[in-house]
């Protein structure tokens, strides 16, 4: 099947149909001898019947394949469109028609030559790197945002934008592919403090927050490495161990070790000296410390209530049990870092909680008997380093149960806490003082971004400190400062355990941290160095491992062909097709590795090849899918390809690099697509209608769906109306059949056919004599009604500096799109009524403009309904006569009548309302009528919005747009 | 029809609506199911926020027989802290033949109680909204998994290429949790439900790039016809490409969105005394716009109550209550009578319940004072089930004595959703994706059908 949604499309007849697995699949015997774990084969370009159509090793693999298949070698493609090709490939938009004219006259002269030529230019084009770092960004599954946060949190990440220009930057310069992968997993390792390489680290640390859940953020982590790293389904051990390939749960969980051993720390990437912003973390650290001191306290006074706490851990659930908390309460993060502390071993362990952990594990219900069994189990117990004085002592009392022994603990460590500053402290107090003062002990709160410590702290604490935290944020992304998030090795580090069935309330063995089993060879050690993040790094990418090296060059291979040698291009296992061309993969892989992983080196090798330069058109019978590449599988642009390219074609296309996003749909954003503000949680529905890379997983290749939504996007939306638009206007001078001429080379790169110039004439005929005639066609009309704000100066009986109010919101006109909202704060009015502005300044006004010189009465009641507030002052103004009535109303109604009054066409009378002297709860209801004759003008009836803009598309634009719609813009050959 | 019927191509044809599916195999294209379906479409209608069943459908006479005292075995761990035991301020009676106990804050829905098979033994995992969303919609509280709306239309496609498949209407703005409760999430987007805010009356704010507001229909027929022209000639030398046909019918099948959407959501053309049945309200109105969707062909709508979580009921769960279900019993009530007449009740499935329910104890506020409300409940809730292939009159499964945790036929959210499937003629063991590896489906690794439910 030819196309990516045909293929993931090929699963639901599969998934419908037949195939139901058997209860336990488990990987064959000889499951890690599969190919792609292999060390990788030399292999030789085999020899091929037609050597002169070769341009390089890869087309001997191609062509061999194709000969095999009794296909014979496609033609080359035409000049102009393998500029295009190669110019949409590499830099994600289209050439110039003038480029595409000198590159045939190279051409012309020699093939070869000009398309060397070309790669070179273009591969160090800075927009290589734009292109290129969107396909990363989807595996790296890049967001701005981090998903559903509570309200207290801000919900942007202030690092997303640094990654994304690390990545571009770091493709541009060619960074080698080891290390580009190194920096990512583990640039704190690697880079000084303050490096901007740090920045690379947004790799790990923007996925989704999964509402704080630890093991769900850690799984993410592993799944978005390895699958994209290594094209491994890593995750799918984590409840089991993996069905199809050989990675069991152990080695699931020696990854896990290795995030659960990394905390994420944010930093900056550059100096800042704005004030705002250092008072801002200057509220915050105060108020951190102050709130951290205070927990830390509690917890040091209430070790009997955590020691208790052990005793009933069923009503502690694991995170995602979310309960609001006080500081009265104990607090579950903080019962289960008790229970983590407690088994594990170590002299402070049993020197003091020896008797403890002796006495918990015991069987014997409280009560008669409880005291001896205890007193038996302790001795037991006791370690050989004997126990603490004052423990020993507080345990002399009878002990009726194990709530006794906690309480003689809580009482013992609250009498050291009490006295944890005294001079001269025998060395019994100051051991228990140091176990209190232990950073890594339980009676302290980790160090940490409030993200990874807010489950410490009661709920109001969390909010209030959120807030101060995100007041941080708000001013870092407003000044766009450059900021990494990155993974730094936790100073507690501890084995990871498996968890049964994933389930982290059943923990099983402890495993060491260390790389994958499949792809370690027989002297597998442990990872030594803190998180081993590093040595993770190292691992995937040292050169023994052909999985690493297969990965990437399959991937770049997708990216420039449609499809990959293997076509799951993150999973390579058990499960995954034979490559199309193996030993083309196998050699592709070597010469990689022997380039340097450089991937510029790449690219130009593929895009120089005979079978890239193929023609699209044709293709044989026998390779329906063109896999075999009998011609060059036609791309459809992806949705950033499409944008930019119409952008580019109307010359509106903004080449600035980098910095802070922007929101895609603006209409004034002409930034390349890259650049748009990506937020998962309301990313615009035309991104995900264009199958644009879901930010919430790793997205190795994008389905390619062909809806109407796409269409009515480009039909009905501003955005290609305001293309066609620029493009007319580009060539507005120009001849008719010039101007089509200037279209196609602008949107196509070739001239138009005769055929297409006499289409468009026709076309632009048939439009032009169904314009409506004249201006009037369209003109709106008027209303008599404006709405804005002002002053009623009462001594002088007029109103002063009126201002219309800008917004209009379907059912009210306001100051400013949020209401309450700009200077005139709740200002606002709607059909039948309003509210005034905040201060007597910005009373509201409806202003009433005579359409001719008449003689009119006024009517209407003000009603103003509540008891809270001083109510409001209504005014009516007439042009000469000032104030012609006004009444004072506060939960009351009153009649706002005048006239006759004359007014000469152009004057107006105006209907003002004002708080009175308090803004509290001055809504109010009139929807006054002026009255001439037999006609009426309602005030509500004739409510309304701004005059619509004329915003038709005028016959050549009309046509222009039709051209942006068309399939040539659409495909590449 | 036997277990003949199970294999595609032996359904009756109209199980299978011709549907033109476009060369290029349009991913909505109507696909039959694993077996005779019993419902073709489906309404859920959702109570965000969390509705009491103790004050609706889960009658508990001992919480009036314990009022005021702390229950027997105490309080399960919730959110918040909750106290004594407290009776529900609303009557329950046994209604229609079935005798099916429902209270009177729905009476009027009560009065198709025959239809209705409520499960009471429902609960999910956590008592927090984020997460229990999460679980109703998507079946896993924290992944990012595709809705039940998606994996429908993914597993049947659309019965009208014109419309949307899955609509979620939502006065006001979204719902906690946005668009990620109707998300595709590794399902190509396409099977995202379409999000509509019924509050607005203008077309062109209810769907993105409905109207065109810079040419007339008549102008853009013109430009379509070009467009075909330079598409055909285009394609004409470039041999049989599906893609370049598929896009190029994409335009047609737009074209007649615009127009087909139009009709859809355009109230005006429902008969007076119809819209009156309903009541102009907005609940009155988002109902009489999902009959109209569903009567057109769409796949899946969700009516959730409204922005935020309306049935969050922490405090004065008397006159809260009272107040959302009186915004929808009406509706929903004429809803049915509605589907029944028009003879779309037997092959529609409608779903109503929130994420959770409530204790069945009162809230405590900060000073230990109760707060009239009730706190989240995930350990016992009910739901309920009408329509296509479900067995009205029915309870199924209990919560304890006073309500808190469901004992008898415990019912998970898989249970549920493997049930839904089973209706709309899916196995939801066989309804897989592969993404990062693995096979999903809706259910995990869980979900067994609720038989007792089906008619």
């Amino acid at each position: 099947m030819r196309h990516r949604l045909l293929h993931s499309f090929g699963w639901i007849v599969v998934g419908l149909n037949c195939l139901r697995l058997p209860a336990a699949v488990t990987p064959p015997p000889d499951a890690d001898r599969h190919w792609s774990f292999q060390a990788l084969r030399d292999t030789k370009p085999p020899a091929v019947s037609n050597p002169g159509w070769c341009r390089n090793e890869i087309d001997r693999f191609v062509l061999s394949r194709l000969e095999a298949a009794g296909i014979p070698a496609p033609p080359a493609a035409d000049a102009r469109t393998m500029l295009r090709r190669l110019h949409l490939d590499l830099v994600g938009v289209p050439p110039t028609f003038d480029e595409v004219l000198a590159f045939q006259s190279e051409w012309a002269r020699d093939p070869d030559v000009a398309v060397g030529r070309a790669a070179d230019r273009l591969l160090s084009d800075p927009r290589h790197g734009e292109r290129w770092g969107r396909h990363w960004l989807d595996l790296a599954r890049y967001s701005d945002t981090k998903g559903y946060v509570y309200a207290r949190e801000e919900s942007r990440f202030v690092h997303a934008f640094a990654y994304r220009d690390w990545v571009v930057e770091a493709l541009n310069r060619d960074l080698p592919y080891d290390h580009f992968i190194q920096l990512q997993i583990a640039a704190d390792q690697l880079v000084p403090a303050g490096s901007p390489d740090l920045a690379a680290m947004g790799f790990l640390t923007l996925g989704r927050r999964f509402l704080g859940v630890t093991h769900d953020i850690i799984d993410d982590r592993i799944d978005v490495v390895c699958r994209t790293t290594l094209g491994l389904t890593v995750s799918c051990a984590r409840c089991h161990d993996h069905k199809y390939d050989p990675i069991p749960t152990s080695d699931y969980y020696s990854l896990y070790g290795v995030f659960a051993a990394s905390a994420d720390r944010t930093v900056p990437l550059g100096e800042c000296d704005d004030a705002e912003l250092a008072k801002r973390i200057k509220a915050y650290v105060e108020g951190h410390e102050k709130r951290r001191a205070e927990a830390e306290q509690r917890l040091a006074t209430r070790v009997g209530d955590y020691l208790r706490a052990q005793l009933s851990l069923k009503d502690y659930p694991e995170e995602g049990f979310d309960q609001i908390l006080t500081d009265a309460d104990i607090i579950p993060h903080s019962v289960r870092r008790w229970r983590d502390w407690l088994a594990r071993p170590g002299r402070v362990q049993s020197r003091l909680f020896g008797p403890w952990l002796a006495v918990a594990a015991l069987g014997v219900p409280d009560g008669e008997g409880f005291d001896a069994a205890a007193r038996e189990a302790m001795k037991a117990g006791s370690a050989s380093g004997g126990v603490h004085g004052w423990i020993t002592e507080a345990l002399k009392a009878p002990l009726r149960g194990k709530g006794d022994v906690a309480a003689a603990y809580g009482k013992v460590f609250r009498e050291a806490h009490e006295r944890r500053d005294a001079t001269n402290a025998s060395p019994e107090l100051a051991e228990l003082v140091a176990f209190l003062r232990d950073p890594l002990a339980p009676a302290r709160i980790p160090d940490g971004d409030l993200v990874t410590i807010e489950y410490y702290l009661p709920t109001s604490v969390t909010e209030e400190l959120g807030k101060l935290q995100g007041d941080i944020d708000r001013r870092r992304i407003d000044l766009g400062l450059p900021m990494a998030v990155a993974s730094t090795d936790k100073p507690d580090i501890t084995l990871p355990r498996v968890f049964r069935r994933g389930s982290p309330s059943q923990p099983g063995a402890e495993v060491p941290r260390q790389f994958l089993a499949v792809l370690s060879g027989k002297d597998r050690v442990p990872f030594t160095r803190g998180s081993g993040r590093l040595e993770l790094a190292r691992a995937i990418t040292d050169p023994s491992n052909g999985l690493a090296s297969r990965t990437i060059v399959n991937r770049v291979w997708q990216h420039h062909f449609g499809t990959g040698l293997v076509p799951t291009t993150s999973d390579l296992g058990l499960r995954a097709d034979r490559p199309s061309h193996p030993e083309l993969l196998e050699w592709l892989a070597g010469r990689f590795v022997a380039d340097g992983r450089s991937l510029k080196a790449l690219h130009r090798l593929i895009v120089c090849s005979a079978s890239y330069r193929a023609a699209g058109v044709g293709g044989h019978a026998q390779d329906p899918d063109r896999r075999l590449l009998s011609a060059f599988p036609r791309q459809r642009l992806s949705f950033e390809a499409l944008r930019d390219s119409m952008l580019a074609a109307s010359g509106e296309l903004e080449t600035r690099m980098g910095g802070k996003t922007q929101p895609l749909l603006d209409a004034a954003s002409r930034r390349r697509t890259l650049y748009a503000f990506v937020d998962r949680q309301f990313l615009p529905g035309v991104l995900r209608t264009f199958d644009f890379a879901n930010p919430d997983l790793h997205v190795p290749v994008r389905h390619e769906t062909t809806v109407p939504q796409q269409g009515l996007f480009f039909l009905n939306g501003p955005f290609a109306a305001q293309r066609a638009r620029a493009l007319a206007e580009r060539t507005r001078s120009m001849a008719p059949a010039e101007r089509v001429q200037a279209l196609h080379r602008a949107l196509f790169q070739r001239s138009a056919t005769g055929a297409e110039v006499s289409l468009a004439m026709r076309f632009v005929a048939a439009a032009e004599s169904a314009e409506p005639t004249g201006p009037s066609a369209v003109a709106w009309k008027p209303g008599a009604w404006s709405q804005g704000v002002g002053e009623v100066d009462v001594a002088a009986g007029v109103v002063r500096g009126f201002k219309p109010l800008p917004r209009f919101t379907g059912t009210a006109w306001q100051g400013a799109e949020a209401w309450p909202g700009g200077d005139s704060g709740w200002a606002r009015l709607t059909a039948e009524g309003g509210h005034p502005g905040n201060t007597r300044a910005h009373a509201v006004v409806r202003r009433w403009t005579a359409p001719a010189d008449l003689r009119v009465t006024v009517e209407g009641t003000l009603r103003h309904e509540v008891t809270e507030g001083d109510g409001v002052r209504g005014f009516v103004l007439a042009p000469r006569l000032g104030i012609v009535t006004s009444n004072t109303v506060h939960k009351a109604s009153v009649e706002m009548k005048a006239g006759p009054l004359d007014v000469r066409a152009g004057e107006w009378i105006d209907f003002v309302v004002d708080i009175r002297d308090v803004l509290n709860s001055d809504q109010f209801l009139w929807a006054p009528t002026v009255v001439a004759g037999g006609r009426r003008w309602d005030a509500g009836g004739e409510f309304g919005g701004p005059p619509p803009a004329d915003d038709r598309l005028r016959p050549w634009e009309q046509y222009a747009q039709v051209l942006l719609l068309s399939n040539e813009m659409a495909f590449a050959d | 029809m036997g277990l003949g019927a199970m294999s595609l191509g032996l359904l009756d044809a109209s199980l299978a609506p011709a549907r033109a599916a476009g060369p290029g195999g349009s991913p909505l294209a109507g696909r039959a199911p694993h077996f005779r379906p019993r419902a073709r479409r489906v309404v859920h209608f959702f109570l965000n926020g969390g509705p009491s069943h103790v004050d609706t459908f889960d009658p508990k006479p001992a919480l009036a027989r314990h009022a005021g005292r702390v229950l027997p075995a105490g309080n399960l761990r919730t959110e918040r802290k909750t106290g004594a035991a407290f009776p529900s301020p609303f009557a329950f009676r046994r209604r229609g033949q079935s005798g099916l106990e429902i209270s009177d804050a729905f009476e009027r829905t009560a009065t198709h109680a025959d239809d209705i098979a409520v499960i009471r033994s429902m609960h999910a995992q956590v008592p927090n909204h984020e997460p229990s969303l999460m679980l109703m919609n998507c079946g896993d509280n924290v992944q990012v998994r595709p809705s039940f709306g998606a994996w429908t239309l993914y597993g049947l496609g659309t019965e009208n290429a014109n419309l949307p498949g899955f609509v979620a209407l939502c006065p006001g703005g979204m719902p906690i949790k946005d668009a990620e409760n109707w998300q595709s999430a590794f399902l190509p987007g396409v099977f995202q439900g379409t999000f509509v805010d019924p509050q607005h009356r203008e077309l062109s704010k209810l769907i993105e790039h409905i109207r065109s507001p810079h040419a007339a229909t008549s102008v853009q027929r013109r430009q379509l016809d070009l467009l075909h022209e330079l598409n055909a000639a285009h394609a004409a030398a470039r041999g049989n490409d599906p893609r370049l046909e598929a896009r190029i019918e994409s335009f047609e099948l737009a074209f007649r969105m615009q127009l087909e959407a139009t009709d859809a959501f355009d109230l005006s053309r429902e008969p007076a005394h119809v819209r009156a049945a309903y009541g102009d309200t907005v609940h009155g109105r988002q109902t009489l716009i999902a009959r109209r969707l569903l009567e057109r062909g769409v796949r899946v709508v969700q009516l959730w109550h409204g922005a935020g979580q309306p049935w969050d009921h922490h405090d004065n769960i008397e006159g809260n209550l009272r107040k959302h279900a009186g915004e929808i019993d009406g509706p929903m009530a004429t809803f049915i009578a509605d589907l029944k007449q028009r003879g779309l009740f037997e092959d529609t499935l409608i779903l109503c319940g929130g994420e959770f329910g409530r204790t069945p104890t009162v809230e405590l506020g900060d000073s230990g004072k109760s707060k009239l409300g009730r706190d989240h409940n995930h350990y016992g809730f009910s739901v309920w089930l009408a329509g296509g292939g479900v067995r009205g009159g029915t309870a199924h499964g209990a919560t304890d004595e006073f309500g808190f945790k469901a004992e008898v036929h415990p019912t998970s959210v898989h249970d549920l959703h493997a049930t839904m499937l089973h209706l709309l003629g899916l196995d939801h063991e066989r309804l897989t994706f592969r993404h990062a590896g693995r096979d999903f489906r809706l259910t995990d690794v869980s979900g067994e059908v609720v038989r007792a439910v089906l008619a």
